[in-house]
This record gives C-alpha cells, structure tokens and sequence, in this order.
C-alpha cells in the first residue's frame, strides 16, 4: 500500500508537487494523468525515495522512503521515463545484473512473459524502441514486486507496440498495485481502475476511472482547461 | 555488491576502453624503466616507483572519468538509485572494480623487477612496499576521480579536474615548491603531497602515518561521493 499524507516538494523556487495526498490499494491499477512538467514523474520519484519531499509523510508498504529506501525499493518495480538502460551490455546480461541485486532468478520465466526470448543475446542499443521499453518493463517485473511504478510506458512507441505493452500490463496486472502515467487518455480507459489527474503540482481529480469512451478525454480535458 | 562489482568490472573487461587504458599504462611503465636502465645505468626499481605517479596523472583519471559522468549524462543512474542497493555500496562497487584494473595495470609491470632480478641482486622488501605504495597511491587517485566524475555530466571536465588536482597535490611533494614557497608552508604543504607519502613505500619502509594519509584521503573522497549521490535532490 502506498500512501502519500500533504507531500509537497519544492526545487528551489518552482513548486513541482504541491501539497498532495492520496493512498494506492493492492490490486489497483492507477492511471495518472497530466500535461507536461504537473508533476507526475516527480511524484513518482518521491514514492521510491529517489527524491526527498520538502513537506509531508510518504509511506510504502508501511516503510518509510527516506529512512528505509533499500528495503521499499525491495518491493517496488519502476521503469523509469524515457527507459535508461546500460546500451552497451546484451539483454541476458542486463536482466542478470538486475535480477541478481534483486536477489532474484525469475529473469527467464520474465523474458520469456515479456517476449523478449528472440532477443536476449542481442546488445541492448540494436533493439528497437518496442524491445527496449519490453526490455525496461522486464526489468521492473524482476523479484516480483508488488507495486509497479511505470513512467510513460508506452511513450514513443507506435500504435500496435502500444497495443503489446498494454496486454503486458494487464497481464501483470493481478495482485500488484500499479501506477502508471501517461499522456494517452484511451490507455487510461484501456487500463485503469482509477483515475488521478494532476496539473501544475496539485491532484485536481482522484476517483473511479468514468464510464464509457471517451469519457475520461472529456473530463481531462474541463479539467485541465479550467 | 558483488554483483554491482561484477557489472562494473565486466564493462572494462568487455570493452577496448579498458584494455587500451591498462595497456598503454604498462607500455609506459615498462618502456621508462627500461629506457633508465640502459640510458641511465640505473639498475634499481626506484625510479619506476618515482615516475608512477606521474603516471596515474593521467591513466587513473582516464580510467574513472566516465564512471559516475557517464551514468547521470544518460540518466542509467536512476535505475542504480532506484534498485534495493544503498549508495554506499554503489559507490564502493565502483571503487573496488576501478582498483581492481589499477592492480591489474600494476600487475603488468611485475616483469620488471624480476628482469631486475636476473641482472642484479634486488632487495625484494623494497619491491613488495614499492608496489603496496603503488596500490594506496592508485586508491587515493581513484576516490579522488570519482569524486570529480560524480561532480558532473561531462567525462572531459571530470579528467581535467582530476588531473590538475593531483597534479598540484603532486607538486607539492616536489623540489619546485620547496624553492618556491617558504620553509615552513612547504614542510606544512608537503605533507599533503601523495608524492611525499609515497617515498617512504619507496624507500622499503611502510610508515603508518603514510598509510593512514592515503587511507583517509581515500576515504574521505568516497564518502563526499556518496555524499553526492544522496543529495541527488
């Protein structure tokens, strides 16, 4: 369970995350909605203790990510925005490595989940963008995390890679509590079980995914316009 | 850690990088001993141990320059941050593995003193402090880099910052200053000079105190690089 109590985080003088609150249950999928620069990555990185809040209490799993950020990190798999990985090392060797700090040896049953069998003695930088982020998301899945954080996993690929990277997160999806952000409203309806939207730092909408298509566009949209 | 230690050990043994690196160190290395043994006629491993550190100068610092640089240039170090590892141990992983080449290089040049051997009678306690001085000297030059690779995005900056510091803690040991400045500064300074600390190990004799500078010295560059990691924001 995550739980975010009055967190906000401040670099020097802009307000990245103002003064926001909300508690993640196991088995949720949560979208997080926002045009750029409202805060969704750095909340994100608040979560996994990767960033400090200027204000407020974050909890993970009842750890405490400043105080205890080896052990949440233990139970948390993120795939980060813009999927930084080693290029030059071979995507068995990359999983190896991650599975190995993990303490983990589920990395062929992940790669083999995550469709990556055809390529796993290839070096990472000849990878297509779609392998690359299967790649990225396999790394997440490592150690059998029960939350996944995913920072625009689906950013930059086209429709049908798009497509593929759903299924995998709902495959995945049971018993883990996700967050994902994205600037794609219909993943959201795809995905989803509730919904946060976030603009300039503060959570403006935090509920039930709306019913039916297009229905998060619309309420997206009177939102952030107003 | 150990795996941490592998990945980053396996980088330099599976690219040219490191291989080019150690190996032009060990031309050298062993091209100038050589060179003073049949120009100069000395037959001693001294003046290889002297002229190491202005070898580190530059091989060190082009060892380490990428090591942090690198991985926050392409952002990699987000996915080290976010794995169940404490930037401690990233920091040490990284420390051991750069050492681990350095000994490497260091190892390369054990030809010379058994070449020495065959000429001449050698003082092998004289050799083992020689090359266990080597290996502090190749820790604080090391700690010192990562600092500097961990102060910034670019490998460039990272080498010429490493560089010009150890050159200037380096000439501090030096007959240049002791002209230049007076007395009682330079026998102040001087003790901060690896070159100063090194010559006991030189001259055979493994002194505590130098043990306890390069020690401390490295030590304290490590520990302001995981300074560095922790403040990420």
């Amino acid at each position: 369970m995550i739980l975010l109590s009055s967190v906000s985080k401040k670099f020097k003088n802009k307000t990245a995350v103002d003064n926001i609150s909300f508690q993640a249950k196991e088995g949720e999928i949560i979208g997080f909605l926002g045009p750029n620069g409202a805060g969704k990555t750095t909340t994100m990185r608040l979560i996994l203790g990767y960033l400090t809040p200027t204000e407020g209490k974050i909890s993970v799993n009842n750890f405490d990510p400043l105080e205890q950020r080896v052990d949440i990190l233990k139970e948390i798999g993120y795939l980060a925005e813009n999927n930084p990985l080693y290029s030059e090392m071979k995507v068995l060797e990359y999983l190896q490595f991650i599975a190995s700090v993990k303490n983990s040896n589920n990395y062929a049953e992940i790669s083999s989940e995550v469709g990556l069998d055809d390529v796993l003695k290839s070096k990472i930088d000849e990878l297509s963008r779609g392998y690359r982020q299967r790649v990225g998301l396999a790394a997440a899945l490592l150690g059998k995390p029960s939350i996944l954080i995913l920072d625009e996993p689906t950013s930059g690929l086209d429709p049908l890679e798009q497509e593929k990277i759903r299924k995998l997160i709902k495959k995945i999806s049971s018993e883990k509590t996700i967050i994902f952000s994205t600037h794609m409203l219909s993943e959201v309806e795809d995905i989803a079980s509730r919904l946060i939207i976030i603009d300039k730092g503060k959570i403006v909408f935090d509920g039930k995914k709306p019913k039916g298509r297009g229905m998060v566009e619309k309420l997206f949209k009177k939102l952030i316009r107003e | 850690m150990k795996n941490l230690y592998k990945k980053e050990l396996n980088y330099y043994l599976d690219n040219p990088i490191g291989y080019i690196v150690v190996g032009l160190f060990a031309v050298f290395a062993n091209f100038l001993f050589v060179k003073d043994i049949f120009v100069v006629g000395s037959v001693s491993m001294r003046p290889f141990f002297n002229f190491l550190p202005w070898l580190f100068i530059v091989f060190i610092p082009a060892l380490t320059m990428r090591i942090l640089s690198e991985e926050k240039r392409v952002n990699t170090i987000e996915i080290l941050l976010t794995l169940p590892v404490s930037e401690t141990q990233i920091v040490l992983a990284k420390f051991f593995a750069l050492l681990t080449i350095a000994c490497i290089g260091l190892a390369l040049t054990v030809g010379l003193p058994i070449s020495l051997a065959l000429l001449t009678k050698v003082y092998l306690p004289e050799i083992i402090a020689g090359y266990i001085g080597g290996i502090f000297l190749a820790s604080f030059s090391i700690s010192l880099s990562m600092f500097f690779s961990s102060q910034t995005k670019n490998q460039v900056v990272a080498f010429l910052g490493s560089v010009l510091t150890i050159f200037f803690l380096l000439v501090l040991g030096t007959d240049f200053t002791a002209n230049i400045l007076p007395r009682t500064i330079h026998d102040f300074l001087i003790y901060f000079s690896p070159f100063n600390q090194l010559g006991n190990f030189i001259k055979g004799v493994i002194d505590l105190r130098s043990v306890f500078y390069f020690v401390s010295f490295t030590v304290m560059f490590l520990f302001l690089t995981v300074v560095d990691l922790e403040k990420r924001a």
